[in-house]
């Protein structure tokens, strides 16, 4: 073997490791400087700065210096949030709500609790860019529909891949449960559905369902110890229900009316399965209720009146209010429109403007969800060691009228240009006087 | 449940009739605001004085001993919100989309004043809507203007004086793109079937005009001849075209749904090569592209602040669409097109200085004066100056700061919304139901109260 040859192989195989590392999530490393940092779980840091190293957060206070070859970012009169986390979504699902080609949001029929989001998401959809404007680095994306939509998955807003995008393919179950109907003569409802109970009827249904999923599993656990007993016909559906029986899968239940709520509750106790609450938008009437439960809920979009009119108008931000005061753990989610995902901060705006503290809002944006999803070790707080998901806002994240400047997602800078932003640059550009 | 249902629900409406039938002559004096006139520089600590139901003095100190006085603590107030594009307080259903043009229909005739979004609207401080058919016909029905006036009639809701519309609508609604099922076969089934509708509609209209004309004419003739000659027979009569001709004859402002920019340079030709009066595009979200020749032909722009991608046409496009075209000198207007979104018209006129950097001013004109110059109110309404309309809304803080919450909604000097007194009738109403029902609960006596 000739030098030249050792030392074109020698070569080469650094080449190699080279493009191997750089293509790593290691990343570079950040040190963002005289910033007002607001860890959330901690007290704000004035003129602080914070260092992003290896994907995680390595530091952050006051003083830190520079690491050899850090990227240092000037921060001065700006703000560092950790990653808001949008608790129920639909991104990646759904591109346009009005072609049915572009949309995977449900399945056919009431039960499918075995289909997972994670199959179907787009990690290169278009509401990716738009939505991550307004400081949003994780999402639960959720199927909806029927009773048992599935599993949602728990993603990152930003990766080349969805398993790279993935905190959890399987983040949670979900269960719809029925609506109960207006009584007749006080307008919206089939006045022939007053005189029965047809939401415990539907919700009977429901246990029904989870009946069978139990005895499919219990006799499937018999057959495996006694050659005797044959074993079930496979079921992916009670299969996929197994870790929501014992415990183990937390399920996003939607409910809406204080009346359901309190089927719902018991629905729960019953059923021993652990539940988030979504939606709730007569929660206030029964906040004493969820508080003792201990059930979080996830805030559904408040761009909806109240439930019921005599609620009165401002119902839907005074429930946020009440359910905060009571001590329930909430979280804000942008709801059904990944089109829409970006308002996940204008939602929790209008609560603050009715009386929700706003650093509780903060927090329902953070580390509730993180919380929620049992990743409070990694997201929902500027920490040490926790992931490098975080923001650079020019004002209060909540304001409508500034936005985020740049964006860390794994301690990777994110490309804040979006599907607006290249049409705006483009037709800004547009001179005048261009055409007869 | 009833019960406190019932109560609740006239707490909500007594607040307004209260409202609208303590109808008194006393003038009003509103003092110690931060005035956005909008017509001119803001006024912190200033007042305004009303004067049958319209605007008699803005400034500094003003006096009026007879008046009653409300003291706004500093409270912010702006002219009224204008939502120019709106399907509230009308009954059922605002698409006659069986038939391709509807141009007889008019929704006048099914103005709902109970309709509660009236209130909703209120609460959000909007105080004039144009309220129209829907979008399922190149050219569909007339549409209105209405001040909510909440606790009147559907006549007391109409804004006198404002210039009647013609909804028409392009694209993807007219050809019913998104529809499936029975009965959504018609025509037209594309973008150039919808226009050649509406010129197929104009010709015949110019001829049943033509008729008309003629017929006239014969009439004339015929007295002048002394009835020697045998009077003609009339044309046909055709609701349908005597609405077009209408809108040929620039009676009616044309407002046309339409997102995407070529097909509003298209229905700019036509609306050129007929006379025909095109107030506003509706949506417009490809409005940023055409901004010069919106500017060259005097169209005016209705869009959302940031609604989008809900469909193939409302795509491409982005939020800076309302700043951009009205930095280039296009009329733009943030309508709502919805009950709910148009209690946050507010908050959407915020997201206009972040996209696209519309200044303060500019923001609050999308709401105000831009809208009432759209719908031809803008002398009677979207600025505080005296001799306007007193349609006005209180805020809490600067209605563009994320926090805000509007206190107040005035109509023609009428306090129409008052949070604090909703507030107070709330907590009434709900210590009533808790009280009854506790009393529901509680062992019944063995002679109940009151018999003897």
């Amino acid at each position: 073997m000739t030098v030249k040859k050792i030392i074109f192989i020698i070569g080469s195989t650094l080449l190699a490791l080279a493009v191997f590392l750089a293509g790593r999530e290691a990343g570079p490393v950040y040190l963002i400087r005289n910033a007002t940092i607001v860890p959330v779980t901690g007290p704000q840091i004035e003129n602080g700065s914070l260092l992003i190293e290896n994907g995680r957060i390595k530091a952050l206070g006051r003083e830190i210096p520079a690491p050899a070859g850090a990227e240092i970012i000037d921060a001065s009169g700006q703000f560092v949030y950790p990653g808001f986390i949008d608790a129920y979504t639909h991104y990646g699902l759904a591109e346009i709500a009005a072609i049915p080609s572009t949309v995977d949001v449900r399945e056919m029929g009431k039960e499918n609790p075995e289909v997972r989001a994670a199959w179907a998401i787009n990690p290169f959809s278009v509401h990716f860019g738009t939505g991550r404007v307004n400081g949003t680095t994780t999402a639960l994306v959720a199927p909806s529909g029927g009773t048992f939509p599935g599993i949602s998955a728990l993603i990152k807003m930003d990766g080349w891949s969805l398993p790279e995008m993935a905190i959890s393919e399987t983040a949670t179950s979900l269960i719809n449960f029925p609506m109960t109907p207006r009584p007749a003569g006080e307008g919206g409802a089939a006045p022939k559905e007053t005189t029965e109970d047809v939401t415990s009827k539907i919700v009977d249904k429901i246990k029904d369902y989870l009946g069978e999923a139990r005895r499919y599993l219990q006799l499937k656990a018999l057959a495996s110890g006694d050659p005797k007993i044959e074993a079930p016909a496979y079921s992916a559906k009670y299969e996929a229900l197994a870790p929501v029986l014992d415990g183990s899968l937390p399920v996003i239940l939607s409910v809406e009316k204080a009346k359901d709520i309190e089927l719902a509750l018991k629905f729960v106790r019953e059923q021993k399965i652990k539940a988030v609450f979504r939606g709730c938008s007569q929660g206030f009437k029964v906040a004493d209720k969820l508080k003792a439960a201990g059930i979080p809920v996830i805030i559904d979009s408040l761009y909806q009146g109240p439930s019921e009119p005599e609620d009165g108008y401002d119902a839907p931000y005074r429930n946020v209010v009440e359910l905060a005061r009571a001590g329930i753990t909430i979280c804000f989610s942008s709801g059904d429109d990944p089109s829409s995902g970006k308002d996940l901060t204008y939602h929790a705006a209008k609560a603050v403007a009715f009386g929700l503290d706003r650093d509780e809002a903060i927090k329902a944006l953070t580390i509730n969800p993180a919380k929620v999803f049992g990743l409070e070790a990694r997201l929902g707080s500027l920490e040490p060691g926790k992931d490098a998901d975080l923001f650079i806002s020019e004002g209060d994240p909540l304001d409508a009228r500034t936005g985020v400047k740049a964006m860390f997602i794994n301690g990777r800078k994110v490309d804040m240009s979006n599907w607006w932003e290249r049409q705006y640059e483009k037709w800004k550009a547009r001179p005048i006087h261009d055409r007869p | 449940m009833k019960t406190r249902t019932t109560i609740a629900i006239v707490g909500l409406l007594v607040a307004g009739m209260a409202a609208a039938s303590a109808a008194s002559e006393k003038p009003l004096l509103l003092r110690n605001g931060n005035i956005i006139t909008v017509s001119g520089e803001s006024i912190p600590g200033g007042d305004i004085l009303i004067r049958d139901g319209k605007i008699a003095g803005v400034g500094k100190g003003l006096t009026a001993p007879e008046a009653e006085t409300i003291d706004l603590q500093g409270r912010w107030v702006m002219p009224g919100i204008i939502d120019s594009h709106s399907h509230i307080a009308l009954e059922g259903d605002v698409n006659e989309s069986g038939d391709l043009i509807t141009s007889e229909v008019d929704v006048k005739d099914v103005i709902n004043p109970q309709d509660l979004n009236i209130y909703n609207a209120l609460t959000g401080g909007v105080t004039t809507v144009h309220t129209m058919h829907g979008s399922a016909n190149p050219i569909a029905g007339r549409g209105i203007v209405l001040k909510l006036r909440w606790g009147g009639s559907a006549e007391d809701l109409i804004f006198k004086g404002a210039p009647i519309t013609s909804k028409w609508a392009l694209g993807e609604n007219p050809k019913q793109s998104n529809f499936s099922g029975p009965g959504k076969a018609r025509y037209p089934k594309s973008r150039m079937g919808v226009e050649a509708s509406i010129r197929l509609e104009f010709e015949q209209a110019k001829e049943y005009a033509r008729k008309w004309r003629e017929y006239e004419r014969a009439v004339e003739a015929s007295r002048a001849r002394k009835g020697k000659s045998p009077a003609p027979m009339p044309p046909k009569k055709d609701l349908r075209l005597e609405g077009i001709v209408e809108i040929l004859d620039g009676k009616v402002w044309v407002r046309c749904h339409a997102y995407q920019s070529e097909e509003m340079l298209s229905i700019m030709r036509l609306c050129k090569e007929y006379g025909v009066k095109l107030a506003c595009f509706e949506h417009a979200l490809e409005g940023y592209r055409i901004a010069e020749e919106l500017v060259r032909d005097g169209v005016a722009i209705s869009v959302f602040a940031d609604f989008w991608g809900y469909k193939w046409e409302a795509y491409n496009t982005m939020p800076h669409n309302a700043a951009l075209a009205a930095k280039r000198g296009v009329v733009v207007a943030l309508n709502s097109d919805d009950a709910e979104r148009m209690r946050h018209l507010f908050n959407d006129a915020a997201k206009t200085m972040r996209f696209g950097g519309l200044s303060e001013l500019e923001a609050l004109r999308t709401l105000t004066i831009n809208p009432a110059k759209i719908l031809g109110v803008d002398k009677r309404v979207g600025t505080i100056e005296p001799g306007k309309d007193a349609d006005l809304a209180v805020f809490n803080r600067n209605p563009l700061d994320p926090f805000t919450v509007c206190q107040m909604t005035i109509v023609d000097g009428k306090v129409l919304f008052d949070r604090d007194k909703y507030l107070e009738d709330r907590k009434k109403a709900e210590e009533a139901a808790k009280a009854k029902d506790a009393d529901a609960k509680a062992p019944k006596s063995e002679t109940p109260k009151g018999e003897v």
